[in-house]
């Protein structure tokens, strides 16, 4: 394989500035329960691969399933290159990466028979299904992921690299009378097949909040001081801050650059957030992203000041700035673009009975349902709640889907908790039509003040 | 495929249904006004589906030279499988429907560059100020599904989306207005998604602060199709089949406003979703869902119109769910095709000049975070405007709006606009065709 693609990136680097060439095979197994049915059990093997030239600032990209299209396909990207560019190509530089990148896994979910993954996810579906009455359905969902990429450019880069992706819920699913309430027990790894064991106590858990969900009422909408948990505070801040980092967003785009300053203001003194590659074992976990670039902790605010963004070598080459190795792609079919690794709110130093004390009327809001934002505007749903009443977490409420804005929101953050957790889960981020791509988030418990909460 | 289907049946399978998606689309795209990148695609895989002693195996690949190892998975997985419940689909008289586009197939790379650099150069001559982003794609696929019980059938298809956005920032306000068109054929210069988001544009430059509380809402189609998406689930065969839709057992009962009518055409004209067979091989048809405010039909695939014992209505797909790309790593499930929803009698710009107070909202953005199981949506309103003595007077930002689809569409229609209009969102591109929505009493919080 080596060989064929450094022959190949020779033969066309001649006609474009810069050339690169990704080819990458994956073998999946999926276990999913809808009830008591085995909805899905597939194996899936997915080969393919693409060149990427740049010409001129111009960008050409071709994708293909067979490697015997490589060539001609590579002629295409280098014509679109061509086509498109009339201005200048401004890559960051980086250290030419020679490497092979092998799995260190705890356990090797390749080495677990495909009945023992059935039977392990029926169990936690039967549990679930057993635990209540209203308990009427599920939807339990596993899949690993087995992944051997290969990357080279022009610059002389060859990185092999061998990845790993698994994750599941149990989600019991609780239904009276037209009324439909959830909840999920998650898990999530990208080096150990043991994230799917000791899940009993969390799915008993989902099961009850699901049923209780029912008789709850729905939260009252209006502007309240809200207390997020460590889950959903992390999908805050992917919403909230995370995707305006990424350069792409950016880049191009004068004005925004001038709000987007480092050093302008976004926080209080105690906000610290970053985005890493570095933490082994989360989903979010990267070695080298798909430029072939060596990925690091990169931090985003400092003391409530912006001092980082998330780059692909073009974004960083353009604005002048350090590449952070946040190009990814969700496979080979599509061209990397800036993304998220694990996105963390880093741990401050007030504790959760501190920082409910003093709340007269709020919401406890607990773990995700999930985020969106439009840049400017954000969203994000809790998936339980509580009412806060006098500095006591009081009656289940639900549906409380909280909208926020970039530029005040993180302002209102008053309380950064101590107690750092990571959250991995089966979905990912979506953006540019790719999802969903791997992705962790983590935070200590947070306090903002001002949240709208949507409701009836 | 064949020797696909004779490999499986070999090592055992009584049953086998090959699936086989060939793609190669094309797409431009602008960034910041200047032409940014071309890139084109190829894709080819199959799907296979196999009953051995009575249980279901499924694989995929996209690695074509290999059919023994295609076979030799989804019989592994057979091992474990759920024992099935249902037949894979025979011989059958498809509908003639077109799904190819001569012109969008000799659509050339020059042309595919040009159209959006028009479309750009009259977004800056309203205001050079504004940055903006386009997409166009071109794609030609070729769908087979082969079976054991002796269907083989192809069609090829070409597909073609076309966007067009703009973003203006005053001080750390950022508005963004965008407009897509999606069809199996070409549509005319793209002008028209042009004066929308230019009209967008004109309308969100000042802000309107607005009040929280129960409050009068026009649902334009991109809105409708938002909230709508409650409604897949809730006639979906297998949401209904598991029980936990609040349409379950409600066939021929009054659920909706007598105004209501929603028809899901798998054969609609120009349609993304449009074909003469689903992706199990099963006719595609147009399907009342509601008229008249009355629940007709769910919408099924083979297993859950088995289980069901409902008419099949070629809904079975191998869909991306909301963006309508078909994946051939989905199991076949139940999903909508093209929607349609039935117009009214009184014209948008009427509903407009009678509103007294309240808002037009466009975009929704969060709503796939909402309990749609439950027919609940809650959402931050990404567009939308303040009307006030039936005048826009400005965007409404920072606010959010929720409801119950099922309720709102049982007692607080006012009124549903004569104008149907093709839904320009992202996901739901060219497939869907909606009026705006009057509704009364919809809950806001600012």
């Amino acid at each position: 394989m080596k060989d064929r693609i450094e022959k190949l990136i020779k033969k066309h680097s001649t006609e474009c500035d810069y050339l690169e060439v990704h080819v990458e095979e994956t073998d999946e197994s999926r276990v999913t329960f809808s009830g008591d049915r085995l909805d899905d059990l597939g194996k899936r093997t997915d080969f393919g691969g693409n060149v990427r030239a740049l010409h001129k600032g111009g960008w050409g990209f071709a994708s293909f399933n067979s490697l015997d299209r490589m060539d001609e396909f590579a002629g295409y990207a280098v014509e679109q290159a061509r086509l498109v560019g009339d201005g200048r190509s401004e890559l960051a530089s980086v250290d030419t990466a020679r490497d092979d990148v092998s799995l260190a896994l705890e356990r090797d979910p390749r080495e677990v028979p495909l009945s023992e993954k059935v039977e392990k996810m029926r169990a936690y579906n039967e549990m679930a299904l057993g635990s209540h009455d209203l308990v009427v359905n599920t939807s339990t969902v596993y899949f690993d992921r087995m992944r051997a990429l290969w990357f080279a450019n022009s610059e002389g880069a060859l990185v092999r690299q061998e990845k790993m992706d698994l994750g599941g819920a149990v989600r019991p699913i609780a239904s009276r009378g037209g009324d439909t309430q959830m909840y999920s027990a998650s898990f999530g790894s990208s080096n150990d097949y043991g994230a799917v064991d000791g899940l009993e106590g969390e799915v008993a858990e989902a099961a009850k909040i699901a049923v209780q969900k029912l008789d709850a009422p729905k939260v009252k909408g209006g502007t309240y001081s809200v207390i997020l948990d460590p889950k959903l505070a992390g999908v805050f801040i992917h919403e909230a801050f995370g995707h305006l980092s990424e350069g792409d967003n950016v880049y191009e785009d004068r004005k925004l650059r001038d709000i987007m300053t480092f050093g302008r203001e976004f926080g209080r003194p105690f906000l610290n957030v970053y985005d890493t590659g570095l933490d082994a074992g989360v989903r979010g976990y990267l070695v080298y992203d798909d430029e072939g670039v060596k990925t690091e902790k990169t931090y985003l605010i400092r003391e409530g000041k912006l001092v980082g963004r998330l780059h692909s070598r073009e974004t960083a080459g353009k604005m002048g700035e350090r590449p952070t190795g946040n190009a990814r792609c969700l496979d080979y079919r599509y061209p990397p673009v800036p993304r998220m690794r694990n996105t963390v709110i880093e741990s401050g130093e007030v504790r959760f009975e501190d920082m409910i004390a003093d709340i007269e009327l709020g919401v406890y809001c607990i773990s995700a349902q999930g985020g969106q934002t439009n840049g400017e505007m954000f969203t994000f749903s809790s998936a339980n709640a509580y009412m806060i009443r006098d500095g006591k977490v009081e009656e289940m409420v639900r549906d409380a889907t909280l909208t926020g804005n970039v530029f005040e929101t993180l302002k209102n953050i008053d309380a950064v908790g101590n107690d750092l957790e990571m959250a991995d889960g089966p979905g990912g981020c979506g953006k540019a039509g790719q999802f969903p791509l791997p992705v962790t988030h983590g935070s200590p418990h947070i306090r903002i003040r001002n949240v709208v909460i949507g409701g009836e | 495929m064949k020797s696909i289907i004779e490999r499986a049946q070999s090592g055992g399978a009584s049953r086998s249904e090959v699936y086989e998606l060939q793609s190669m689309s094309t797409e431009v795209s602008y960034e910041a006004n200047k032409l940014k990148g071309v890139s084109r695609t190829e894709e080819r895989g199959v799907a296979l589906r196999v009953v051995k002693d009575g249980r279901l195996g499924f694989s995929t690949s996209t690695k074509l030279d290999d059919p023994k190892a295609i076979a030799e998975a989804a019989l592994a997985t057979a091992e474990f499988g759920e024992r099935t419940t249902f037949e894979f689909a025979g011989k059958a008289r498809m509908p003639d429907v077109p799904t190819s586009d001569e012109k969008l197939a000799g659509l050339g790379l020059d042309d595919m560059v040009e159209r959006p650099r028009n479309a750009i150069a009259r977004l800056l001559d309203y205001d050079e100020e504004v940055l903006c982003d386009s997409d166009t794609e071109r794609k030609t696929q070729t769908i087979s599904v082969v079976t054991s019980d002796g269907l083989e059938s192809s069609y090829e298809r070409t597909l073609y989306r076309f966007s067009v956005g703009a973003r203006l920032i005053e001080g750390t306000s950022i508005l963004d207005c965008n407009a897509y068109y999606g069809g199996s054929s070409l549509d005319s210069d793209g002008s028209k998604l042009v004066a929308r988001v230019i009209e967008d544009l004109k309308n969100g430059r000042k802000n309107a602060p607005v009040k929280g509380g129960p409050t009068t809402v026009l649902l334009t189609p991109n809105a409708v199709a938002d909230v709508f998406m409650t409604l897949h689930y809730g006639v979906s065969g297998s949401i209904v089949e598991r029980g936990i839709s609040p349409l379950a057992g409600k066939l021929g009962e009054a659920v909706f406003d007598e105004r209501i009518s929603i028809y899901d055409d798998g054969l609609a004209r120009g349609g993304y979703a449009t074909a003469p067979f689903d992706d199990e091989g099963v006719p595609m048809q147009k399907t009342p869902v509601v008229e008249k405010g009355v629940l007709k039909h769910y919408l099924t695939d083979l297993r859950t119109a088995a289980k069901l014992e409902q008419p099949l209505t070629g809904n079975g797909a191998r869909t991306k769910r909301l963006v309508m790309t078909k994946d051939l790593g989905k199991v076949p499930s139940p999903d909508i095709t093209n929607w349609e929803m039935t117009g009214g009698d009184t014209s948008r710009d009427d509903l407009v000049s009678d509103m007294s107070e309240g808002i037009i909202v466009d975009r929704i953005m969060g709503i796939l975070m909402s309990n749609l199981l439950a027919g609940d949506f809650s959402g931050n309103v990404a567009l939308g405007f303040k009307v006030q003595n039936g005048k826009i007077r400005g965007r409404v930002k920072d606010t959010m709006i929720a409801g119950n689809i099922y309720k709102l569409l049982r007692d607080k229609v006012v009124a549903v606009s004569s104008d149907v209009e093709r839904v320009g969102l992202l996901g739901f591109v060219g497939s869907h065709r909606y009026p705006y929505l009057l509704l009364s009493d919809v809950s806001v919080s600012a």
